[in-house]
């Protein structure tokens, strides 16, 4: 009886063994992995996104140094949610962790994913670089929840850096822009995720901060089917401007067209969650004419000039067809992940971690930004934009006065 | 299948999974760790709908109680903040209790209209979890739950949960196995066999439906300490929506309901299936340079395999002795 | 006074639409005591070939009388196809479970979901799209405090002879008393000579029917679909079945409108973000205290 434990325990931990051991990487490599929601809603802006960060890298030659890069695009959605999954996180950054030969983890998408992650990769000193997190608390202390961001840093060093401007910046132009327009009177909608949620309260504090008219906050069900019922109590409340922290998968676009459908007839702002083609297919074009008011981090890949420019050429002459909002922070992620390496110069995850926090005056696609202590970005220009035709049109530049 | 043998392959298994994370790639490791997670969770769903036959449509709301109770117990913007170990077991005592007070009114439903109710039950804890902010965050979540001791280096390496994880399920399995053959888990089998029977034969219904509706929420409830303790947080609302509960109802059919082998394997089987399986075949389709993905038909796949097997053999891959009998006629 | 006017004309146009999807959740339920879970994702696929036919025959630009035309023939394909598909999936997979403990279809029909979902998500992707606007948004009444627009008027007028056709077919023609003896006991249908798989088949085929309709008025009034619209509506639709009585026809019709109302004016008076933990505590509270549903009959003992 013994030996047919031992021979049945041997035989179970080579098969499971064998898938394990498959991963496995030879040395002499560097790796970079993302983690970002592959499967699911938010599939096409991730894509663009890893459409980016494989252009830097191969523009790298696939090499720093005398290092070979490698890239890995994990996935932190399962097909059965439809979204990212704290477990997904959890073991793509288990994976990395483990994997002696990555040194950047680019990502996440999601705020709250980051929260799940951030701690772990501080522990481990790995440098993470997000595309697109844009919750304050992140990285700011005493712009989000209390014990943020220390609570992420139980090392105490600082391992996380965004290309992406932050919320607080982002929500207070918003409000900013709506007054500049006239539109005095406005109702706000969040989704009551952590990146919508946090916007909208960030917009409703620099509103009622400016003098704006705050007619009411609702969150919604963002998996709700119709939002007439809602839209009939908005309207009776006549407000200008609707304001909506969410993004296209949490109903951006439902709501533009039950607005229009109880004959509400005010301007829809919302965030750079919506600044995707995705959200123009999904309202419809014709309801969102002239009508929507999208902010955005950041120039609009039409105006980009200098290496953005070049960066938008060469993205359409090698996917053939034009990058959406996000594409170009995939890319300049994925140049600050070479660069962090490239002034490390060794396979070292503190040195890359801390070279990574040293970048200043960086030249990209984005114009000449640096890390700020927090390792957030400098850059706060802000784009205000429009649809006209069935395309995102620049409004304005926010921000900047 | 005989005792001796069952008993041989369970010890094996055991020492497989012991060593396995000794030889595993952390990718696949972490996977399984969150795969011996969810077998208690199934374990517990089995006690509900295995062993008492009552249809439970909604476990995930006593897995998501079971998580943020540990996370409220623990985290520091509350001021109880607690150990692991105290949390783990109120979050356990906890569950039970919600599962009680769940079941009491209910229990009179006939078979369907309480699986009704159970469903109706895991939306409401859903949206309560998401809205009700200044306890739980919304979807920002409780966090970070600190590990449960600073000697061990819990959070950079999923070993020390994953050990944690299997012991856990080898003392619920252990235990389960104890209750089989105890009175109450016989009047649990009875009330599934013949209600009316049983109670004629002297049993309370109630109380005997009661116990095991409050014994599965308990199991699920530290599936769910577990879980919020290995991902450092309780996860957002919707890692307990209607979809979780479907879900491991389905690990428990596919694998065979009311035996212990049958809610294990199916976890194994179908989670392995969706988080081991499937990225392998991506990458390795990616490696190839295809320009597909498997994971698109995922879906597809995992539905006709429901099917299939619901047809050619209903009674899971590991039926209870029960059901093999009755298969055999 | 004229906004709580306006919430109930938008619960009960958006009751309407869960009404017809839960009497094939009620019709199935009430003759095999099967909870089709597959039934939501049915309706999905009804609303996808819906679009794909708008968006042909290019709807949107084609005047009036084409449009009314092509709304027709949509109508035409999407519950044939629903009506078609759910009594395939009665035939392949649910008939040849018939005597198999009721587990074992309640989880092929979760597997059928899960196919129909997956099939969704190939066809037409996992974003929302919308659905071309071929109704105009015209308010019919002179005021704007209150509106009763075109797209309201297309849900009665299409659903209202479909339900009156319905009780009727159900009352008086032969076929719809083999149901009514079926769902009452099997057995005793089959020994007076009724072919049961043939009324079940049938039974698949109506409930199907309504959901093809309910897709196509869905398209067009609510003008958004996605792969996961039949998740969320499927099981609305079902809490209207449970909560009317499952099982019962007209109780589906009322569970319908009263998740309807409960949705409107809890977005009006208690808050949006709670309206659907409110849809399901109220089922709860009801089911608590009457455990048969609003019209159900006490539950018989099936031994």
């Amino acid at each position: 009886m013994n030996r047919s434990i031992l021979r049945f325990a041997a035989a179970f931990v080579l098969v499971l063994a064998s898938f394990g051991v498959a991963a496995e990487q030879e040395g002499g490599v560097i790796k970079i992995v993302s983690s970002l929601p592959r499967t699911g809603s938010a599939r096409g802006q991730t894509d663009t996104i890893v459409n980016g960060i494989q252009m830097a890298i191969e523009e790298s030659g696939n090499k720093v140094g005398a290092f070979t890069i490698k890239y890995e695009d994990l996935d932190d959605a399962t097909a059965a949610e439809g979204q990212w999954t704290a477990e997904k996180e959890t073991a793509n950054a288990d994976q990395a962790i483990k994997d002696p030969d990555v040194m950047v983890y680019i990502g996440t998408y999601n705020s709250g994913a980051a929260k799940v992650s951030m701690p772990k990769l501080n522990q481990a000193g790995l440098l993470m670089v997000s595309p697109a997190n844009t919750w304050p608390g992140l990285t700011k202390p005493g712009k989000g929840d209390p014990g943020e961001p220390e609570k992420y840093r139980p090392s105490g060093k600082i391992n996380y850096v965004r290309c992406v401007p932050a919320d607080d910046i982002q929500g207070v132009v918003s409000a900013d822009w709506a007054k500049k327009l006239g539109l005095l009177k406005v109702f706000i909608l969040d989704d009551r995720e952590v990146y919508g949620k946090g916007i909208a309260d960030l917009f409703q504090a620099r509103a009622e901060e400016i003098g704006l008219k705050v007619l009411g906050h609702e969150g919604i069900d963002a998996k709700a089917q119709e939002f007439k019922p809602l839209m009939t109590k908005i309207k009776a409340t006549g407000p200008q401007l609707i304001y909506f922290g969410g993004t296209t998968q949490t109903k951006a676009g439902q709501l533009v067209k039950d607005m229009l459908g109880v004959g509400l007839d005010a301007k829809f702002m919302c965030p750079d969650g919506c600044f995707e083609d995705a959200f123009i297919d999904s309202a419809g074009a014709e309801n969102l004419q002239d009508r929507a008011l999208v902010t955005f981090g950041g120039l609009p890949p039409e105006k980009l000039t200098g290496k953005g420019a070049a960066f938008v050429a060469n993205y359409q002459k090698k996917y053939g067809k034009f990058p959406e909002g996000y594409a170009v922070y995939g890319y300049e992620c994925g140049k600050t992940a070479i660069e962090a390496i490239r002034r490390a110069g060794k396979k070292d995850r503190d040195a890359v971690r801390a070279a990574g926090l040293t970048i200043k005056n960086f030249d990209g696609a984005l114009g000449r930004w640096s890390f700020d202590k927090n390792g957030d970005t400098t850059l706060r220009t802000m784009s205000g934009n429009t649809v006209k035709a069935g395309k995102f049109a620049f409004m304005a530049v926010l921000g900047e006065d | 299948m005989s005792r001796q043998k069952e008993k041989v392959i369970a010890i094996a298994a055991l020492l497989a999974l012991a060593v396995f994370p000794l030889v595993a790639s952390p990718r696949i490791g972490g996977e399984v760790k969150n795969i011996l997670v969810f077998c208690i969770l199934t374990m517990g769903l089995n006690v509900v709908v295995g062993y008492a036959g009552l249809l439970q449509l909604g476990i995930a709301a006593f897995f998501g109680i079971g998580a943020y109770i540990t996370g409220i117990l623990t985290v520091s913007q509350f001021p109880f903040q607690w150990n692991f170990w105290p949390a783990t077991l109120a979050a356990t005592l906890g569950s039970a209790v919600a599962g009680a007070i769940l079941a009491a009114p209910t229990l009179r439903l006939r078979g369907d209209y309480l699986a009704i109710v159970t469903l109706g039950f895991g939306e409401v804890v859903k949206f309560a979890i998401k809205n009700l902010e200044n306890i739980t965050n919304g979807s920002r979540a409780l966090n970070p739950i600190p590990a449960p001791d600073n000697l061990l280096d819990w959070n950079g390496n999923y070993r020390w949960y994953y050990y944690l994880a299997l012991v856990m399920v080898v003392l619920v399995a252990l235990l389960l196995r104890r209750l089989e053959d105890s009175h109450l888990g016989r009047a649990w089998f009875a009330i599934r066999e013949d209600e009316l029977a049983a109670t004629c034969m002297g049993l309370n219904a109630a109380q005997v439906k009661l116990s095991a509706f409050a014994f599965g929420a308990a199991l699920a409830g530290l599936a769910g300490a577990l879980y919020a303790a290995s991902l450092n947080q309780t996860g957002g609302p919707d890692s307990y929506t209607f979809n979780r509960s479907i879900t491991v109802l389905c690990f428990l059919i596919i694998g065979g309901m009311g035996n212990l082998r049958g809610a294990i394997a199916g976890t194994f089987i179908l989670m392995g299936y969706d988080n081991i399986l499937t990225p392998w075949i991506d990458e390795a389709v990616q490696n190839s340079g295809a320009q597909w993905k498997f994971s698109t038909f995922k879906l597809v796949i995992f539905g006709l395999a429901l099917i299939l097997m619901m047809r050619f053999r209903p009674e899971g891959f590991f039926p209870s002795r029960r059901a093999e009998e009755d298969a055999a006629g | 006074m004229l906004i709580l006017l306006q919430q109930l004309i938008n619960g009960l146009t958006t009751g309407t639409l869960f009404a017809l999807i839960a009497i094939g959740y009620t019709m199935v339920y009430g003759i095999i005591e099967l909870i089709n879970f597959a039934h939501g994702d049915l309706f999905m696929l009804g609303a996808f070939l819906a679009l794909t036919i708008v968006t042909r025959l290019g709807l949107e630009d084609a005047g009036v009388a084409g449009a009314a035309g092509g709304i027709v023939l949509t109508f035409l394909c999407s519950m044939g196809f629903c009506a078609g598909l759910n009594f395939l999936q009665d035939r392949i997979v649910y008939r040849p479970l018939r005597n198999a403990p009721k587990l074992t279809p309640l989880v092929s029909a979760i597997g059928v979901s899960f196919v129909f979902m997956g099939l969704g998500q190939i066809w037409k992707g996992v974003a929302d799209i919308n659905f071309p606007d071929v109704i105009p948004n015209q308010n019919l009444l002179g005021t704007d405090a209150l509106r009763f627009t075109a797209k309201d008027l297309l849900v009665i007028l299409v659903t209202t002879p479909l339900m009156a056709g319905l009780t009727l077919f159900v009352r008086y023609t032969k076929m719809g008393k083999a149901m009514r003896a079926t769902a009452q006991n099997p057995t005793a249908a089959r020994l007076m000579g009724i072919d049961v798989d043939r009324v079940i088949g049938w039974t698949f085929a109506i409930g199907g029917l309504l959901a093809g309709a309910a897709s196509v008025i869905y398209g067009l009034t609510i003008n958004t679909v996605s792969f996961q619209m039949g998740y969320q509506n499927g099981l609305y639709a079902f809490t209207a079945a449970v909560l009317g009585g499952i099982g019962n026809l007209p109780g589906a019709m009322l569970g319908g409108m009263v998740i309807g109302l409960v949705r409107s004016l809890g977005s009006q008076y208690v808050g949006e973000q709670w309206t659907s933990a409110l849809v399901f505590g109220i089922l709860i509270l009801l089911l608590v205290f009457r455990p048969s549903g609003l019209l159900g009959a006490r539950t018989r003992e099936k031994v």
